[in-house]
C-alpha cells in the first residue's frame, strides 16, 4: 500500500516534470556508453539536454533518487521496422517494400508515429531506432531512417541515413552474379559526377547496368550518396568467403560498410577486425540456419570482441526489438564484457550512423535514458523511469492496458472495463 | 521334403508373419539410455519442479533413478561426488512445442517436413516420419538444460497429424530417440494458417467457420468408425470369424485413438474465441484437449482454462506476426497459471530452436511480468513451468518433470539461479547418464557437423 501510495506520488511528480526546467537523476550506478567502467553520479537534465553528469550535489527541481539503481543511455534499435510494419502478416499494415524503386526507395515518410511498437518497445528501454526497408530486386538498395521514439506526429528523424543490401545463398542465381552487379553498379555509380546527375535520364541511359536495372533518377541519385557521399551501407551476408569479397569492395569503392548477421565472422575475425568494419550480430542465435551460416556459435560475440571488432546487437523477433538486451544478456554469460555488451546497443550505433549526441551520458547529449529497476541485461527487468529529448514518457503500453483490463477484479464485462 | 510339405512349411511361416504384423505396434520406441553413472550432487540449491525451492541439499542418483534428495546426505565410494556448492539443480527442462528434427537446420526446402499442406485433415500422418536425427539443433537444446521435448506437426492443417515426444539423445533412428510409453499427441490448429493456406487455393476451409466445420466433420467420421470398431470389437469370437474386420484407416485411427483417450490433443490456438469454441467441439465428440498452443490471448479465459483443465503452453512475449497474435500480455503465463486461485496449468513453450535453449529466460520475463501484475508466484512455481507441466501435457509426468525420488533422474545442474540470464546449464544428466558437460566439453555432435567446415574438426570446435 505505502509503495502504491508513493508511486501515486511520484507520478504525480512527473506530470510535473513536463512543465519543468531541471530534472535531477541522483545517486546513479551509470553505464555512460563511453566507460568501460560504471561510475556512481548524478545527471542533471535541462530541458532536452543532460546539462552535466557529475558527483557532485546539484540542485533541481524534479529529483530522483536512484540509489541502487543502474542508469543507461536509451537503448537505440540498430536494425527495426518500427512505424513501418504493424502486423508483419498483414501487407496492409507493412510499408517496407516498393514495387518501383529500388537502391532509393526511403521508408521514411511512411513512418506512424502512433504504431503499437513504438509504446511498447519503449516500455522495454528503447527509446530510438533505425527502421530499414524489406530488401529490393538490387542487391543494394532500400534506404532505412532513424526515428525517436517519442509518439509525437512532430516527428524528431534523421531521413535516409543507412542503405541496406545482401548477398548470399539465394535459391535463384549464384552469388557471383550478385557481387558483379555490386561491383557494376558501385563502378556506374564512382564515375557520377554533379553533372550526370543534373541530367539523370540521360545519365541512366548511358549506362547499361542502370538500364538493365530499371534505375530511376532517384535510385541513381541514392547510389551516388552511397559512393561519394561516405553512406553507411549495411550488407546482410553470412558466409566467410562472402565477408572477404565484401571488404574487397570496401577497399576497391572506399565503402562506410557494415556488415548484419555474420553468422560466419568469427572464421574471418582477424580480416574484420583490420577493415575496421563494424557488424550488426544477434549473440543469441546460434542456429546453422543455413549453409552459409555454419560456424554460428553462442560465443560468437565474445570471440569478436577479442579480436577488437565493433559490435552492435539487432533480434530478427518481430515487434520485440527490446530483446536485444537478453541478447545482450546472454553475449555476457558466454564471455562478452558488460561494458561492451552495453555500448552495443546504445554508443556503438549512434556513431557508427552518425546519430550525432544520443546513446551516451554525457553533457551536451540529448537526455535519452533510462532508469532500470534492476540489470538492463536481465529480460526480466524493466525501466522505472524513462526519458527521450528531456522528457519523461509514461511506461503504459497497449500491451500493459489489457493486462490491467483482464487482472482487475471488475464484475463488469471486459468491454465495459478501462 | 516334399513339395506339399514345403508349401505347408512356407505357409505357417507367412501365416506366422502376417499375423505379426497384424498384432505388432509398429514404430516402438527402441530407446536404451547411455550407460549411467551413480552420483550424489552435494550442497544444491534445487528447485525440484514441485514448486518447493531446496537450498544447500543434496540429490542422490542412482541405477539411472533419482534415489533420495535431503539434507547431508552420506558421502560413500559407491558414488561420484559433484560439489554443486552455490549452483542451482533442476528437472531436465521440456518443451511441449518444438519443431526440431521436422525443420531441422539447415532450414533447406529439402527437409523442411512439418506441414504436410495437401489437405485440411492428415491424421494419417506421424512427425516421427518426418524427424531428421542428425539435426544439429538437439545438442544445442541440450545445451540450455533440455532433455525431452515434444515434436509437433506444423499448423497449416486443421488436423495436423500425430506429434511425439523424444528423449534429447540424439541417435541414428528414430525409435531410439522415442520417450518409452510416452503417449502420442494430435496436433490440431486454430485460425489464420488451415484457412490461409486452403483458402488461397479455393478450397475450404477459407474462414474460421470452414475451421469449425472442418474439425466437426473429421470427428463424425471418427465417431462413426470408433463405432463399427467397437461393435466388431464386443462380437463373440465365432461371429468375427463370419463377419469381415473393418477396414483398417490411418487417419480414422489417430481420430479413434483421441476418442478413446490414448492420444493427448494439442491444440494451436491464439484467440481466446476460438479456444472457446475448440472446448465446444471437444465437449461435443467427447474429447479431451490437452493443451491450447500459442494462445497469444489465453488471459481473456484463464477461467475457463483452469475449469476445463487444459494447459496453456504459451510464450512470454511473442506477438504482432500476425493479427491473432496482436493482442500480446507478457503477463499471460502468470494469469494463466494464477486462475481459479492457482489451479491454472501454465506451460513456457519454444516453437523455436534458439527459444528452446533458453527456456529458463522465457519463464523469467513470464515470472517477472507476473509479479509486476501483482501476483505472488515463486520462483520455484514458476520452475514448474517448464518441466513437470510440459510434462503431464506430454503424458510422461510420471517418469520425468520433477525430481522426486523413484523418477528417471533427468537433471540439470546450472552455474547460477536459472531464473538469471547468465545462467548456464553446466550439467545435464538423462536417465542418470552424463548427457553434457560445459567444462569438460563433452557434447554430442550430429553427423552433420562431422567435418563440415574443417574437414579435420566438428562444427562446433574452435
Amino acid at each position: 500500500m505505502f509503495m502504491k501510495l508513493f508511486k501515486s506520488f511520484l507520478c504525480f511528480i512527473f506530470i510535473g516534470t513536463l512543465y519543468s526546467e531541471t530534472t535531477l537523476i541522483k545517486n546513479a550506478t551509470i553505464y555512460d556508453g563511453i566507460k568501460n567502467i560504471p561510475f556512481q553520479g548524478n545527471i542533471l537534465i535541462e530541458n532536452d539536454t543532460i546539462k552535466k553528469v557529475s558527483s557532485a550535489k546539484m540542485q533541481a527541481d524534479f529529483v530522483i533518487d536512484a540509489s541502487g539503481m543502474i542508469v543507461t543511455p536509451g537503448i537505440i534499435g540498430t536494425d527495426t521496422n518500427i512505424g513501418i510494419v504493424e502486423i508483419g502478416a498483414l501487407s496492409v499494415t507493412r510499408d517496407d517494400s516498393s514495387e518501383i524503386y529500388s537502391i532509393g526507395f526511403s521508408i521514411h515518410d511512411a513512418f506512424n508515429p502512433k504504431s503499437t511498437l513504438i509504446p511498447w518497445n519503449r516500455s522495454n528501454g528503447v527509446t530510438s531506432a533505425l527502421s530499414l526497408p524489406q530488401g529490393t530486386a538490387s542487391p543494394i538498395g532500400g534506404l532505412g531512417s532513424f526515428f525517436v521514439l517519442d509518439g509525437e506526429h512532430d516527428i524528431t528523424s534523421k531521413k535516409d541515413i543507412v542503405m541496406i543490401g545482401g548477398v548470399g545463398g539465394s535459391g535463384s542465381s549464384s552469388r557471383a552474379e550478385t557481387f558483379a552487379v555490386m561491383d557494376d553498379l558501385l563502378s556506374f555509380a564512382s564515375g557520377l559526377n554533379g553533372a550526370d546527375l543534373d541530367d539523370i535520364s540521360e545519365t541512366i541511359e548511358k549506362s547499361s547496368i542502370a538500364e538493365f536495372m530499371e534505375l530511376h533518377p532517384r535510385d541513381v541519385k541514392a547510389l551516388s550518396r552511397l559512393v561519394n557521399n561516405n553512406l553507411p551501407l549495411i550488407i546482410s551476408t553470412h558466409r566467410a568467403s562472402d565477408i572477404l569479397k565484401l571488404i574487397e569492395l570496401k577497399e576497391k569503392y572506399d565503402l562506410n560498410l557494415i556488415i548484419k548477421g555474420a553468422q560466419d565472422a568469427s572464421l574471418v575475425a582477424p580480416q574484420i577486425a583490420a577493415s575496421g568494419i563494424p557488424l550488426i550480430i544477434n549473440p543469441i542465435n546460434n542456429i546453422p540456419g543455413s549453409f552459409d551460416e555454419l560456424a554460428s556459435n553462442i560465443q560468437m560475440a565474445s570471440r569478436l570482441e577479442e579480436k577488437g571488432i565493433n559490435l552492435m546487437f539487432n533480434t530478427p523477433r518481430s515487434h520485440n526489438f527490446h530483446l536485444v538486451r537478453q541478447g545482450a544478456g546472454v553475449a555476457v554469460a558466454n564471455g562478452m564484457s558488460y561494458e561492451g555488451a552495453i555500448k552495443a546497443i546504445t554508443s556503438t550505433p549512434a556513431k557508427v550512423f552518425n546519430i550525432d549526441q544520443r546513446g551516451e551520458i554525457k553533457a551536451g547529449y540529448f537526455a535519452d535514458i533510462v532508469v532500470w529497476d534492476a540489470d538492463p541485461l536481465e529480460p526480466s527487468s524493466m525501466p522505472e523511469y524513462l526519458f527521450i529529448n528531456g522528457k519523461s514518457i509514461d511506461l503504459t503500453s497497449r500491451s500493459s492496458r489489457l493486462r490491467d483490463r483482464y487482472t482487475s477484479q471488475s464484475d463488469k464485462p471486459n468491454t465495459y472495463r478501462n | 521334403m516334399t513339395n506339399s510339405k514345403k508349401y505347408l512349411v512356407l505357409f505357417t511361416l507367412f501365416f506366422l508373419c502376417f499375423n505379426l504384423t497384424l498384432t505388432a505396434k509398429p514404430f516402438e520406441s527402441t530407446y536404451k539410455p547411455l550407460p549411467s553413472i551413480n552420483v550424489l550432487i552435494k550442497n544444491a540449491n534445487i528447485y525440484d519442479g514441485e514448486g518447493n525451492e531446496l537450498l544447500q541439499t543434496d540429490l542422490l542418483i542412482k541405477d539411472r533413478k533419482i534415489e533420495a534428495i535431503g539434507k547431508d546426505l552420506p558421502v560413500t565410494n559407491d558414488f561420484e561426488v559433484i560439489d554443486a556448492s552455490g549452483k542451482w539443480v533442476t528437472p531436465g527442462i521440456i518443451d511441449i512445442h518444438s519443431h526440431m528434427g521436422v525443420y531441422p537446420a539447415p532450414g533447406v526446402r529439402t527437409s523442411s517436413d512439418g506441414n504436410e499442406a495437401t489437405s485440411p485433415v492428415t491424421a494419417d500422418v506421424w512427425a516421427e516420419h518426418s524427424m531428421w536425427v542428425q539435426d544439429p539443433q538437439y545438442t544445442l537444446a541440450l545445451s540450455g538444460g533440455v532433455t525431452a521435448f515434444h515434436v509437433l506437426p506444423g499448423s497449416a492443417n486443421l488436423i495436423g497429424g500425430r506429434g511425439v515426444t523424444v528423449k534429447n539423445l540424439q541417435r541414428n533412428t528414430i525409435n531410439s530417440m522415442k520417450f518409452p510409453d510416452a503417449p502420442h499427441s494430435l496436433k490440431m490448429a486454430c485460425g489464420e494458417n488451415p484457412k490461409r493456406v486452403y483458402g488461397s487455393r479455393q478450397q475450404a476451409p477459407s474462414t474460421r467457420m470452414g475451421n469449425i466445420a472442418g474439425y466437426r466433420k473429421a470427428w463424425i467420421e471418427a465417431e462413426t468408425y470408433l463405432n463399427r470398431l467397437n461393435e466388431y470389437e464386443s462380437k463373440s469370437d465365432e461371429a468375427k470369424e463370419m463377419g469381415y474386420k473393418p477396414t483398417r484407416d490411418l487417419e480414422l485411427d489417430t481420430l479413434a485413438g483421441v476418442l478413446r483417450g490414448e492420444i493427448l490433443v494439442h491444440n494451436h490456438c491464439y484467440r481466446a474465441d476460438e479456444m472457446a469454441s475448440m472446448i465446444d467441439v471437444a465437449k461435443e465428440f467427447g474429447y479431451k484437449i490437452t493443451a491450447f498452443h500459442h494462445g497469444v490471448e489465453a488471459y481473456k479465459i484463464a477461467d475457463l482454462l483452469a475449469d476445463n483443465n487444459i494447459c496453456g503452453a504459451l510464450w512470454a512475449d511473442w506477438w504482432g506476426f500476425k493479427h491473432e497474435a496482436y493482442d500480446m500480455v507478457q503477463a499471460n503465463i502468470a494469469i494463466v497459471d494464477q486462475a481459479r486461485g492457482g489451479k491454472g496449468c501454465a506451460i513456457v513453450h519454444s516453437d523455436d530452436a534458439i527459444g528452446i535453449q533458453h527456456l529458463n529466460q522465457e519463464a523469467s520475463k513470464a515470472l517477472s511480468a507476473g509479479i509486476r501484475a501483482g501476483y505472488d508466484i515463486s520462483k520455484a512455481r514458476a520452475m514448474n513451468w517448464i518441466t513437470s507441466n510440459p510434462a503431464k501435457a506430454a503424458g510422461i509426468y510420471d517418469q520425468t518433470g520433477s525430481l522426486k525420488v523413484g523418477k528417471n533422474a533427468d537433471v540439470v545442474i546450472w552455474s547460477k539461479n536459472p531464473f538469471s540470464v547468465y545462467a548456464l546449464a553446466e550439467t545435464v544428466f538423462i536417465d542418470g547418464a552424463l548427457a553434457y558437460d560445459r567444462k569438460s566439453n563433452f557434447y554430442p555432435s550430429s553427423d552433420f557437423d562431422v567435418g563440415i567446415i574443417n574437414a579435420n574438426k566438428n562444427r562446433l570446435e574452435e
